[in-house]
């Protein structure tokens, strides 16, 4: 017979020790974000003055950081081939991607099971193994030192992750939409754009978004692909160009990386739980 | 209507579209033909994601099979095939065998800590509590950073005179002054270097550990473990007969998914030590990299990575044997 009050305290004490719990990890997880934005709007001197407690500003924080960065080096030319980059990557995918995870999720074509796993495990060759012959491709077809050499080989790991994933939404379709349309006199093309597709528009999304944030996790194509300065993407140019020899730019370097990294780990947050049952193939519900 | 028409797709809506045929006799020819169409209609919508996969995967790993047993060169575009000349090469350099120790200790000392961790996170996340939604929001970060990203923070964490880590040691009294010989420099002293790199793998994966384990744990439907209670069965037998079986696959695929992804990774390394000081830190990936590319040798640097597919083959193979039992 537990009173009201008694059950309430219950469930304070509970929430306190989970609370307790879960502190260390989340302070584990968000220090080096917290670390990296308040070095962002930290003045020089600040960094560098081992006395005082540096969790907080020890002078008046600062945006010139962020000036240095926008004026002084590439970095606007970086955000720009990230999003030109991610751009046609998400186009080259979704142009194959969706098409390929229709065919095999909805047309009963032979073989369609074992196609799909094939794709999908040239997601897990790694690139360390085919960035070497991938360099040669690159040298070829004359892009190398562009940022459209990543254009092009962004898409091994895309396209198959991203054809994986639309199987797993075209499956949840309901076949009668289909039917009916073909009923209503659309051929089958006409189906697949006129019913199916804005059905799936959530999965298309889904898709561009993988697109984007799979592409802004690379890091070795970036490296060997791409050199001049002013071609790189984000993710690459932050960490190559922004160290001269020895001299970093703490402030600068950390704010680069929070600019562009928040945005993008928010993003992928939301669609975190979409990851894991691409990877785990639909096992989990 | 053909098994093997009907192979692959949902049985009842297949059945349907059967019974809306009007006339069976004439349906047969027009089913037929449909078929076909359908065939063709699905290869051909298949085939630019199959061709982009089979020229920009599948060709260049045969071409990386070529390329390690030739001696390719970033100056020279004339290969000539020269057996296991390169392999042998590896096979005799000491540096070589260092990465291939450095990426096993790596590989395990990272897959302990990241499995602790993720455990104890996914059995906290487990409960019911309030604004569970913005803490496992804020857990996951590390995994969804992009890498290039947050191990520039790291490197800052891990500077020579200016971590902050060092700062917090030494406030509590558990190091010495700058300068002193208890003072650590993370990523200049040999043995401390590679445990930074872990570290920063650690922490960019047991978030992943820990959702993984989750999407596992929720997916053991309740009825289940309440039949097994009913049944009699204790918790320990709950444990082991019901809870584990059910969630094997996934965790397995999950595992198997961060041992190709840790073992290939280069970027944590690279940016945090490229490797050193000395070989201290090197990895098969940073070894592969710095041979192919910055030394141009690229068959040597083909050689070095593929000595990771004797390590990834059993990790894809099991993933397979996974994947093949999903249900359809």
């Amino acid at each position: 017979m537990a009173a009201p009050r008694t059950a309430r305290q219950k469930d304070v004490r509970r929430h306190l020790l989970i609370y307790a719990g879960l502190t260390p990890f989340v302070l584990i997880a968000v220090f080096p974000i917290y670390w990296m934005a308040i070095t962002a709007f930290k003045q020089e001197p600040d960094l560098y003055r081992m006395d005082n407690i540096p969790f907080w500003f020890n002078l008046p924080p600062t945006l010139k950081n962020f000036n240095i960065l926008f004026h002084q080096t590439n970095y606007g030319a970086w955000i720009v081939n990230t999003m030109n980059i991610s751009a046609w990557v998400a186009l080259i995918t979704l142009l194959t991607a969706v098409p390929a995870g229709y065919a095999l999720a909805r047309l009963r074509l032979p073989g369609a099971e074992n196609i799909g796993i094939a794709i999908f495990m040239t997601y897990l060759v790694p690139g360390i193994i085919l960035f070497l012959p991938l360099s040669r491709v690159v040298a070829t077809l004359g892009l190398q030192d562009s940022w459209w050499a990543l254009v092009v080989t962004y898409p091994t790991f895309t396209v198959p992750f991203c054809t994986w994933l639309m199987m797993g939404f075209f499956k949840t379709v309901p076949m009668e939409m289909e039917e009916a349309a073909r009923v209503d006199g659309c051929g089958q093309f006409g189906a697949l754009i006129r019913v199916v597709l804005p059905v799936s528009l959530p999965g298309v999304l889904t898709s561009v978004i993988f697109a984007f944030t799979l592409s802004m996790q690379d890091v070795l194509y970036g490296l060997a692909f791409v050199s001049p300065g002013d071609q790189k993407p984000v993710p690459v140019g932050v960490p190559t160009e922004l160290i001269r020899g020895d001299v970093y730019f703490w402030g600068s370097l950390m704010g680069a990386a929070l600019l562009v990294g928040l945005p993008v780990a928010i993003l992928y947050n939301f669609f975190l739980d979409r990851f894991i049952q691409g990877i785990t193939g639909g096992v989990v519900k | 209507m053909t098994t093997a028409s009907l192979r692959g797709g949902p049985e009842p809506t297949a059945r349907a579209a059967v019974v809306s045929v009007p006339a069976p006799a004439a349906a047969r020819v027009w089913w037929r033909t449909h078929s076909a169409q359908r065939k063709v209609f699905g290869y051909t919508l298949l085939a630019p994601a199959a061709l982009y996969v089979l020229l920009l995967v599948g060709a260049p790993f045969l071409f990386s099979l070529w390329l390690a047993v030739s001696d390719a060169n970033v100056g020279d575009p004339v290969a000539r095939f020269i057996g296991l000349e390169n392999f042998r090469a590896a096979w005799e350099m000491d540096t070589f065998w260092i990465a291939f120790q450095n990426s096993v200790v790596f590989l395990v000392v990272a897959a302990i800590f990241k499995s602790l961790l993720g455990t104890s996170l996914a059995f906290l996340l487990l409960q019911q509590f309030r604004g569970k939604k913005l803490i496992r929001g804020l857990v996951v970060i590390p995994f969804t950073l992009p890498i290039g990203i947050s191990v520039l923070s790291w490197k800052w964490m891990y500077d020579s005179q200016f971590s902050v880590i060092n700062w917090a040691l030494s406030r509590v009294g558990l190091i010495g002054a700058y300068g002193s010989e208890s003072w650590p420099i993370w990523l200049g002293q040999p043995h401390l270097a590679l445990a930074a790199c872990i570290a920063v793998n650690v922490w960019r994966t047991f978030p992943f550990s820990a959702i993984v384990l989750l999407a596992g744990f929720t997916a053991v439907p309740l009825e289940v473990i309440d039949a097994a209670k009913v049944d009699g069965c204790t918790f320990m037998q709950r444990f082991r007969h019901v809870v584990v079986p059910m969630i094997f696959p996934i965790l397995m695929i999950g595992f198997l998914f961060d041992t190709v992804f840790t073992l290939s990774d280069l970027s944590v390394v690279y940016f945090l030590t490229q490797g050193g000081p000395g070989n201290a830190s090197k990895i098969l990936p940073v070894l592969a990299y710095q041979i192919g590319i910055q030394a141009g040798n690229l068959g040597r640097g083909a050689a070095i990575a593929l000595f990771l597919v004797p390590l990834l083959v059993p990790a894809l193979f099991l993933m397979l044997r996974n994947l093949k039992r999903r249900e359809w």
